[in-house]
């Protein structure tokens, strides 16, 4: 099976923000792999290390040592991010363009065909039902709206690998079940899709594997269903054990 | 260069669906022609000065359009986080610098057509007569004094968080440079060591953008430049924006971005 | 009683707050309009100042200068020295109240201040105040700026006109200004213009002898009319004796220029008693006195008088 994400012994130190403080060790050694098709979940609390491995893997940040890998393309190289799409968990966008225009731009990006952009860009913005707001600025839309914009411009180059950052965070109970169709739906199609959430239930019900980080060194990894069995309890119980959270004794 | 283009496109769109160029042509041809309607001593001939106005109204309001729009280029992406989805595609960092560059300049060499073709149409019905060379030559020389300007501006957005810090001080560097530039190894001269050498060096590696102001030849219809002189100075004005251009780059690629 | 039905005022809305709004409006300006005629009385005004005076107030005159020197700027088509260039403070601003082709005219005395031809040369040198180059940069930045003495002519000299408007508008009170004005306006054969310039310094400044010799020099040249002329000059001398008097130090040469203007005109008019009282004070303090007897002695003897 294709390892389309890698991460060998990546370490991310950030330098202390007054003098004297030692430096932040954000991610110590991680070592992770994603295979080809897998939906896979990235777990930990507030401050574990998730959205440093994201960004490393995005290549905004440099790693401090060790690399990372995008489908054997070290991340340092742009052209490794030619077949990802990503989700921000803050969704926005220059709000002067119409969603439209977003998506065209994005496309001019990826070197898209004109003709090509433009049946995409229809198919996207009927998925995310869009379609009858797609001349608005996007200054105008709601954060659902924005969320939507977000989801299609992950999709604009009909990505390989979808990285999403908390993606149903802050949509309804609607919204998120129209992500998870998607998610689903890339699965489907062969495609990876790697996210991070704090919704263990959707967490649960999506993903094929799962790895679970606390204080930048990965705890646990390894399929959701195995987990499960071997902990006899649900994701967030296991999840909760592995990050070492005492419940607090009733008074 | 596609992307490039199309990161330059995108900054286009914004300088016309900002208010700023709008405002500030309003406010040019508001003023000069309600300076062009006085009749000083039942004069309608006299054209000078108006000329002289409303070149100065230009350079003010073609510094102001260029240094506001570049200096949040960067720094306003950080903040509103488009960056993020941007560099998450296969873009580089110089691939968006030189984008953010190409339409910052763009953008300014559009609002400066449209100021000149006014200019023009002002000057013409004063004077009768249109000196064309000189017009072009003080439009080019003044496009690319402002690519210097960008590139500088450009290199102040990934040093200065602010946008506001930023155009403050791109606005001082920038007008000390046009009032004192070519005068500033006499300066030196009046001066005690060290501080004396301290300015001669200052002299000599600054860009002379007061090179690029011509406007005493049009207001005053001198004959054009030599077009010798004119290629150098725009050769000039290239090797020192690359040079800018370059540093930016260097400064931005070592920038962690945190989302 | 019977009450009004309910339901008439029905479709009758409340003002609500656009009203307000406008009854607001409409009592603000009300009051302003008011107020404004008292506010003036108040300050002991009789009409509100200009558009510079209200921005600027009396900080205007700081600008005074700088326009002044905009309108030397361009009768030098551009070609000025700045601060940072070795030139003596106090110029002589001589050289815009008069044409290059002026400095061979010697047949009277010479109008205003008008140098002679060695002092055309010396204008000349103080306008040459760019050194050599010193650097690659200077040398370069040359083809960059104007670097060249020309003086407006041909008509154009009317653009430095709006500046020492405005220089006039900021602080009337330099008699500078007028003079360049009116002389270039007299020379556009701008007249009525030129008249009206000089009465309205002579409002802010109303013992300028200055003034008083221009306005008379204009009715004498312009106009033809001797009396005016006569009258005006006869005032400019007082002004001037009177300054002297209140220790004011007026300049000589502008005693000299009225009393010779005035002793010609009375010499043309057949006053010849009165033209030799001039020519003795102007004696005292003309730069060719012997030249001034000479004159002096031929009135006496009553013959015509030899131009030198």
């Amino acid at each position: 099976m294709n390892t389309i994400i890698e991460t060998r012994n990546l370490t991310v130190e950030y330098k202390a923000q007054s003098r004297g403080q030692p430096k932040k060790r954000a991610l110590k050694g991680l070592n992770l792999k994603v295979h080809q098709g897998e939906v896979f979940g990235f777990l930990g609390p507030n401050g574990a290390g998730k959205t440093t491995t994201m960004n490393v893997l995005l290549g905004f940040v440099n790693p401090t040592a060790g690399d990372a890998f995008l489908f054997e393309v070290n991340v340092r190289e742009p052209i490794a991010r030619q077949r990802i799409g990503y989700l921000p968990e803050l969704t926005y966008y220059y709000k002067f363009l119409t969603a439209e225009e977003l998506l065209r731009f994005y496309a001019k990006v990826f070197r898209i065909p004109r003709a090509e952009a433009d049946r995409r860009i229809d198919a996207l913005l009927k998925l995310v039902e869009l379609e009858h707001a797609r001349k608005r600025p996007i200054k105008t839309y709601s954060k659902g709206m924005q969320q939507r914009v977000g989801l299609a411009q992950a999709l604009i180059n009909n990505p390989d690998l979808l990285i999403l950052d908390e993606p149903t965070s802050g949509l309804d109970p609607l919204g998120r079940m129209k992500v998870r169709e998607i998610i689903q739906r890339l699965k489907n199609e062969g495609r990876t899709v790697l996210f991070s959430s704090h919704e263990l239930g959707e967490v649960e019900t999506v993903c094929d594997r799962v790895a679970i980080i606390n204080e930048g060194e990965l705890k646990v990894e390894g399929s959701v269903s195995a987990l499960v069995e071997q902990h006899n309890t649900n994701l967030e119980q296991v999840f909760l054990k592995i990050v070492g959270y005492q419940p607090q004794e009733a008074a | 260069m596609n992307i490039v283009f199309a990161i330059a496109g995108v900054v286009i769109k914004e300088l016309y669906r900002r208010k700023d160029f709008y405002v500030l042509f309003v406010m040019t041809a508001v003023i000069t022609l309600a300076m062009g309607s006085v009749r000083f001593f039942n004069d309608p001939k006299i054209a000078l000065y108006l000329k002289d106005l409303c070149l100065l109204l230009i350079w003010i309001s073609a510094l102001v359009i260029a240094i506001a729009t570049t200096a949040r280029q960067i720094p306003a992406e950080r903040e509103a986080r488009t960056i993020f989805p941007l560099l998450a595609k296969p873009v580089t960092r110089w691939q968006v610098i030189l984008g953010k560059f190409l339409g910052c300049w763009a953008a300014c060499g559009i609002a400066l057509v449209v100021f000149y073709l006014f200019f023009g149409l002002v000057s013409a019905s004063r004077e009768q007569a249109w000196h064309a060379t000189i017009f072009l030559q003080g439009m080019w020389l003044q496009w690319s004094m402002l690519a210097i300007v960008i590139a500088l501006c450009l290199l102040g957005s990934v040093v200065f968080a602010a946008p506001s810090s930023n155009a403050t001080i791109c606005f001082v560097i920038v007008g000390g440079i046009l009032v004192l530039g070519r005068h500033l190894h006499k300066l030196a001269m009046q001066q005690p060591e060290p501080l004396g050498s301290i300015v001669t060096t200052i002299y000599f590696l600054i860009p002379h953008l007061e090179w690029f102001d011509v406007k005493d030849f049009i207001v005053y219809n001198n004959d054009s430049l030599r077009f010798a002189d004119c290629a150098l100075a725009s050769l000039y004005a290239g090797f020192y924006t690359t040079f800018l251009l370059v540093a930016t780059w260097i400064v931005f690629r070592r920038k962690p971005l945190n989302t | 009683m019977d009450r009004l039905p309910q339901k008439t005022f029905e479709h009758v809305r409340k003002p609500g707050p656009y009203a307000l709004l406008a009854l607001l409006g409409a009592m603000a300006f009300t009051i302003g309009t008011v107020l404004q005629i008292r506010v003036a009385q108040w300050a002991g005004r009789s009409e509100p100042g200009g558009l510079l005076q209200t921005v600027l107030g009396n900080g205007r005159r700081l600008f005074a200068n700088h326009f002044f020197v905009q309108a030397d700027v361009y009768f030098h088509s551009g070609y000025y020295p700045s601060v940072f260039d070795a030139v003596p403070r106090n110029r002589d601003r001589s050289h815009l109240r008069q044409k290059e082709h002026d400095h061979d005219d010697q047949s009277e005395e010479p109008r205003g201040d008008a140098p002679a031809q060695d002092e055309s040369s010396q204008h000349e040198k103080e306008m040459a105040f760019l050194r050599e180059p010193q650097d690659w940069i200077d040398r370069f930045g040359r083809r960059f700026m104007v670097t060249s003495h020309q003086h407006l002519e041909g008509g154009k000299e009317r653009e430095m006109l709006p500046w020492l408007k405005i220089a006039a508008e900021l602080d009337p009170e330099q008699p500078e200004t007028y003079l360049v004005a009116a002389y270039w306006l007299r020379d556009l054969k701008r007249t009525d213009e030129a008249e009206k310039f000089l009465r309205e310094g002579l409002r802010h400044l109303p013992n300028s002898h200055e003034l008083y010799f221009d306005l008379g020099t204009l009715f004498y040249e312009d106009r033809k009319n001797m009396d005016m002329a006569a009258n005006l000059w006869e005032l400019a001398l007082k002004k001037w004796q009177a300054a002297e008097s209140a220790e004011k130090k007026p300049d000589p040469l502008h005693l000299n220029q009225i009393a010779t203007h005035l002793a010609k005109l009375e010499e043309t008019r057949g006053n010849t008693g009165r033209a030799i009282e001039l020519l003795v004070i102007a004696k005292k303090v003309s730069p060719h006195p012997e030249a001034v007897q000479t004159w002096i002695e031929e009135l006496r003897k009553g013959g015509p008088r030899t131009i030198h």
